[in-house]
């Protein structure tokens, strides 16, 4: 860490602050009161500061963390390295900054977490408004089809994937992640779906003729928005969770590419003598799935004010 | 109520047997040849040829999911790559192991979650609800592996309160007394079964919390608290009966909680059960032991959700009486 | 107004009365000279317990308590003639003429089972390493025996092909001696999952109990063991999943005693311990990277990048293996001129250099190749073809697991890529023998003589031999070592065909660890012999007056 990457993290840190003070000034002066919903939860505006102060940490990487991950700084002399001004968080058993592994391996975790939860919600989407809105054999074949995904618990179904394909890329990852979580959300779109098809403006649209894909890309979807958007940001914890877990076994991101998983991994034999090693990346995945889970709460709440939970 | 039984175990049934078949397509379908010689010698011709003979897999396709039908019914899941054991056997062994943590995580999880999710609901707004709702969300949000790895580090490494991996100890455990057996599985048990009930009960405390509060809004309970029933006696006899029905439905979503959570958590504590197998047959490539252990899951989540409804239409008069 | 349902005082009172009845153990139980139980950690499971399709050390370590050898070597004995080694079923030999042996088998010797052990097993057991259904990797090390025969029920007699320094140690070093009535049903092709591999009948100092696959392995003491009782009454095995579990064990005192410890955190963790005793010995293990001369899984073709000896003599040049051994051992191992561990120690002279690290060496040769990198990615590359290999590493070795990485960071600033294949020690062994492999960091434990694993491992054809190595000159030094009659020319051989290894680099050797075992300080009596660490444990003692709880159980 040199001192130019220290003044940017702060800047980082000052700008997200910023950015949160912004929105909800913003929320407070709408004329709808979702925003005014949203922040009414205590925690989230602290969510929403965590999940773009780490996204943006994530996207300026280089210049918050110069030392590259994988570089073996000296592996003599600077071996499981408590934390210092140098290194932040000290360094792993290769002598690599842990706190450079842990905002690269942000862009992992969190890049695989979001690029798979949109497949799995983008998927999810499609079959359960296609289920909801055709009915008929294509919703129970469909339905049928989820109640297989949603019998056998995830990670099994990934570690049978991996088993029979030997080697799996980043790309096969997300991809892989994303085809085995898309069984809630369709369900949940699919009730959705249901209810609204047999609303006045859906009957509207068709009767002026539009096919049934464009009454549901334009009509049905936008609004069963709400739960989708709820149920993405629930994804992208769970998405996390599995990666990490994954590559804790070490089937998931391979060395030397980090991973918040991996370096938990990295870390495992070290807790009596270098607990930086696992204690940081752990934090930081209970970090950023705990604001993910609040700022789901608060968007439950802020998108649809039917779900109230408290009085 | 019995048509309504059939044909939720008709279903169960097709499951099975759709991811029984998905499983002999990935497998047949991946690239490499499968079901290559457990021997790691130099390839033997013939040894080769046996065992193609003896797995079939010198035989037309659908011949060879037909066999494989007939072995699953037999029970026989193949032979481990790694260990030279019927595979049948080793998920036997490991079963048992699983199903114990599976349990015991079960009862720490919805007995802390409930106690929880009522405390809050009654206390609801005040700093207690607000406090435990952040450790309930803190907990909901780790990582299983971290949290094991954390607790044995503390409880086991540096007090020395429990030990630090294993089911029993290898050495006493035959001449213990009962008593002396039952508390040596159960210092085994705790901190794998801790690890997994704490995350899941804050997952359980949040749900019972939203529950109950919901209940608490209905026109019933207001009823009941314009007649001047004290508030407790709301909260337990009135609200409760209603909150408890969902949360039931939660049971059917831990088990798949519960078994994702195993292969993590039995990996960091050595707990020899169907998720350590798995994790252990991956890293060894073993696909036979990994896709047997995967049918077994699936078996029990069917059958798991299956009892999960059986349990919610006993206790909820509208599910009886609909279906 | 609810009532608060009390908690009975007496549901109270009868918890805690049990609890406190499980936590007292029984006082009594076994006291004296022979109670003693040791428990050991290991780092694997056990493959298999019957010894000709074994090849792992794990599984040395148990049936070496359970299955005996003809004659066994001291402590420090040569291999050379028969001076180094001590009776063990065979009471004595001689000698009849330059190529036949003789040995007069003990007749106190017992199958655990009964039957008296004769020379018809010692027969039959040769007949059996020498299979090629059994496919035993020690069989090409019984080349030079033309025939054992039983000539009366005590007598054994081994006919040789030719005179060589180490007739003795062949005839009696690699085969233990199996019981006929137990395994003379069971069809050779089977052997590989045979029961007695999982149940074995011995006639050793200890008997096998029983076996939990992935927990735990017993034995017991044998109390009419012919060559005299074992003070340890009980050995137990618990399979920890990797050293480090292991040693975690040790320390807070679950297991009595581990083999290896390696690294300087694991050694002071055993010294912080407080109970424990450390004892230093001469490693047997070392460690290297094997290239494969062909193609991943085709045999039938060279390797792109690796049949190059210059490629190979760079990427040995590229490596700084002195300061990997500091990082990852802290002083506490040496790096090897050859495939050698520091067991040979008569081998490691000063002719037999380790080339320098030398990272502008390494770059000319590679781009003297033709390999230079022509997209400016970083990573060089030939018609084409990117100077990109896999490497498999075993999951069960976080020493590899770590040379793994350093290696890869190291090469990449020469401008080759590695890529990590992390993977079960049964898996990566099955990718070896298949060939399917670029590079595979593997670690062998040797025997006393290089006899038994470096014409397998390096000559051409041989068992091991992964990479296809293929030198002539190689083999001509090899049959030389193996068949000279003099010392002093065995050694100038082995330093020759060393010389030529050293030359054509198949490999990069990377370490001989120092061994450190760490034992429980209440065990009296400990004995480690370099070759096979657990082999003397029927020697080892507990003096009755420092028994634990352990011990004293089962009494």
């Amino acid at each position: 860490m040199t001192i130019a990457s220290w003044l940017l993290l702060l800047a980082t840190v000052a700008w997200t602050t910023t950015v949160v003070a912004w929105s909800r000034g913003v929320a407070r002066r709408a004329r709808r009161d979702a925003g005014r919903r949203f922040f009414r939860h205590p925690t989230a505006a602290a969510g929403l500061a965590v999940l773009i102060l780490l996204a943006t940490l994530a996207l300026c990487a280089p210049l918050v963390a110069p030392i590259l991950p994988s570089t073996q700084i000296n592996i003599t002399e600077l071996q499981n390295h408590p934390p210092s001004w140098q290194h932040p968080f000290g360094t792993d058993l290769y002598s690599r900054d842990v706190w450079s592994r842990l905002v690269y391996g942000a862009r992992v975790s969190l890049g695989v977490g979001t690029l798979g939860m949109l497949v799995a919600v983008s998927l999810g989407g499609m079959v359960g408004a296609a289920a909801g809105y055709f009915r008929g054999w294509a919703d129970g074949v469909l339905m049928r089809l989820v109640d297989v995904g949603l019998s056998v618990p995830r990670i099994f179904l990934v570690l049978a994937a991996i088993a029979v394909w030997d080697r799996l890329g980043v790309g096969p990852l997300i991809l892989l992640l994303g085809l085995t979580g898309w069984f809630a959300t369709s369900r949940l779109v699919r009730a959705e779906v249901l209810t609204l098809r047999e609303r006045p403006f859906t009957d509207a649209a068709r009767s002026l003729g539009a096919g049934p894909w464009r009454v549901i890309a334009r009509h049905v979807l936008p609004n069963a928005a709400a739960p989708l958007v709820v149920s993405a940001a629930l994804g992208i914890g769970n998405m996390l969770l599995l990666e990490a877990g994954l590559s804790f076994l070490g089937v998931g991101i391979q060395p030397p590419a980090p991973s918040w998983g991996n370096m938990i991994a990295d870390g495992r034999d070290l807790l009596t003598s270098a607990p930086w090693t696992s204690l940081f990346p752990g934090a930081a995945i209970a970090l950023v799935v705990m604001a993910l889970n609040a700022v789901a709460d608060a968007l439950r709440d802020a998108l649809d004010p039917r779900h109230g939970t408290g009085r | 109520m019995l048509p309504w039984l059939l044909r939720r175990v008709a279903a169960g049934i097709a499951i099975v047997f759709a991811v029984v078949t998905l499983t002999f397509a990935a497998v047949h379908l991946a690239p490499g040849e499968p079901f290559q010689p457990a021997d790691g010698r130099p390839v033997n011709r013939a040894a080769t040829e046996r065992l193609r003979h003896v797995f079939g897999t010198d035989r037309p396709l659908p011949e060879q999911y037909v066999r494989y039908l007939a072995a699953l019914a037999r029970g026989e899941l193949g032979e481990s790559f790694s260990k030279r054991r019927p595979v049948a056997a080793m998920i036997g062994n490991a079963l048992p192991n699983t199903v114990l943590l599976a349990a015991t995580a079960l009862l720490i999880d919805f007995a802390l979650g409930i106690a929880i999710g009522v405390f809050q609901a009654a206390r609801v707004r005040r700093r207690s609800d607000v406090a435990l709702t952040n450790i309930t969300l803190f907990f909901y949000s780790l990582p299983t592996f971290w949290l094991g790895l954390v607790l044995l580090l503390v409880f086991g490494q540096w007090l020395h309160w429990f030990p630090v991996g294993g089911i029993t100890d290898p050495v006493v455990y035959d001449s213990l007394s009962f008593a002396g057996k039952l508390l040596d599985r159960l210092r085994h048990l705790a901190l794998p079964a801790l690890t997994l009930g704490l995350v899941g009960a804050g997952g359980t405390a949040r749900f019972q919390r939203g529950a109950l509060l919901e209940a608490l809004g209905q026109d019933y309970v207001r009823t009941a608290r314009a007649k001047g029933v004290a508030e407790s006696r709301v909260l337990v006899r009135h609200a409760l009966r209603d909150a408890l029905l969902p949360v039931i439905s939660l049971l059917g979503l831990a088990l798949p909680f519960l078994l994702t959570g195993a292969v993590l958590v039995e990996t960091v504590f050595s707990w020899p059960g169907l998720g350590k197998l798995a994790a252990d047959a991956i890293s060894a490539r073993d696909y036979p032991v990994v896709l047997g252990t995967t049918l077994l899951v699936c078996a029990a989540v069917v059958v798991g959700s299956l009892l999960a409804d059986l349990v919610t239409a006993a206790a909820d008069p509208r599910i009886r009486l609909s279906a | 107004m609810t009532t608060q349902p009390r908690f009975p005082h007496a549901a109270t009172a009868l918890l805690l009365a049990v609890l406190a009845a499980a936590s007292c153990t029984r006082r009594g139980g076994c006291t004296g000279e022979y109670c003693g139980t040791l428990v050991i950690a290991g780092t694997s499971d056990v493959t298999t317990l019957l010894p000709p399709v074994s090849d792992a050390a794990i599984d040395r370590d148990v049936f070496d308590q359970i299955l005996l050898r003809l004659a066994d070597l001291a402590p420090g004995g040569s291999t050379i003639g028969d001076a180094g080694f001590v009776p063990q079923l065979a009471n004595r030999w001689e000698w009849t003429d330059p190529l036949t042996l003789v040995f007069h088998l003990d007749p106190r010797a017992r199958w655990h089972d009964g039957p008296s052990v004769t020379a018809a097993d010692v027969a039959f057991t040769f007949a059996a390493y020498t299979d090629t259904a059994v496919n035993s990797p020690d069989r090409n090390t019984l080349g030079h025996i033309a025939s054992v025969s039983a000539l009366d029920s005590l007598t054994a007699v081994f006919h040789f092909r030719d005179r060589y320094p180490e007739m003795f140690y062949d005839a009696v070093f690699h085969m233990r001696i199996l019981p006929a009535h137990v395994l003379g049903s069971v069809p050779p092709a089977t052997w590989q999952t045979a029961e007695f591999g999982r149940a074995p009948v011995g006639d050793g100092p200890f008997r096998f109990v029983r076996w939990t696959p992935g927990q735990t392995l017993e034995l017991a003491a044998d109390s009419t063991f012919f060559l005299g009782r074992p003070h340890l009454r009980r050995l137990i095995w618990r399979f920890a999943s990797d050293l480090n579990t292991a040693i975690t064990q040790v320390a807070a005192g679950e297991a009595d005693a581990v083999e290896v410890l390696i690294t300087p955190t694991n050694i002071k963790r055993a010294q912080d311990a407080g109970h424990l005793t450390l004892y230093p010995y001469s490693g047997s293990t070392y460690t290297f990277l094997r290239f494969n001369l062909r193609a991943n899984g085709d045999s039938a073709h060279p390797h792109t990048i690796f049949a190059d000896p210059d490629v190979r003599r760079a990427l040995v040049l590229a490596t700084d293996r002195p300061r990997m051994l500091q990082s990852v051992f802290a002083g506490h191992a040496k790096i090897p001129p050859g495939p050698m561990p520091q067991l040979w120690a008569w081998l490691w002279v000063p002719q037999l250099t380790v080339p320098p690290f030398d990272t502008a060496q390494a770059s000319r040769l590679l781009s003297g190749r033709g390999w230079r990198d022509t997209n400016g990615d970083g990573v060089r590359d030939r018609n084409g073809k990117k100077l990109s290999f896999h490497l498999s590493v075993p999951s069960t070795s976080a020493v590899r697991q770590q040379y793994a990485q350093l290696l890869q960071e190291q090469l990449k600033a020469v401008g080759v890529e590695v890529l990590i294949d992390q993977m079960e020690t049964a898996t990566q062994q099955e990718r070896l023998h298949s060939g399917a492999f670029d590079t595979a960091l593997e670690s062998w434990n040797t025997d006393p003589s290089p006899t038994s694993s470096v014409p397998g491992n390096w000559g051409r054809g041989g068992g091991s031999n992964f990479g296809h190595y293929a030198s002539a000159t190689f083999d001509r030094q090899i049959a030389v070592a193996t068949s000279a009659t003099s010392p002093d020319s065995v050694t100038a051989a082995w330093i020759a065909a060393f010389g030529t290894l050293a030359q054509d680099a198949p490999g990069i050797m990377l370490f001989s660890v120092d061994m450190i075992a760490a034992v429980d300080s209440r065990v009296a009596g400990v004995r480690i012999r370099p070759d096979s660490w657990w082999a003397l444990l029927w020697t080892w003692r507990i003096p009755p007056d420092k028994l634990n709880e352990r011990d004293r159980v089962g009494g």
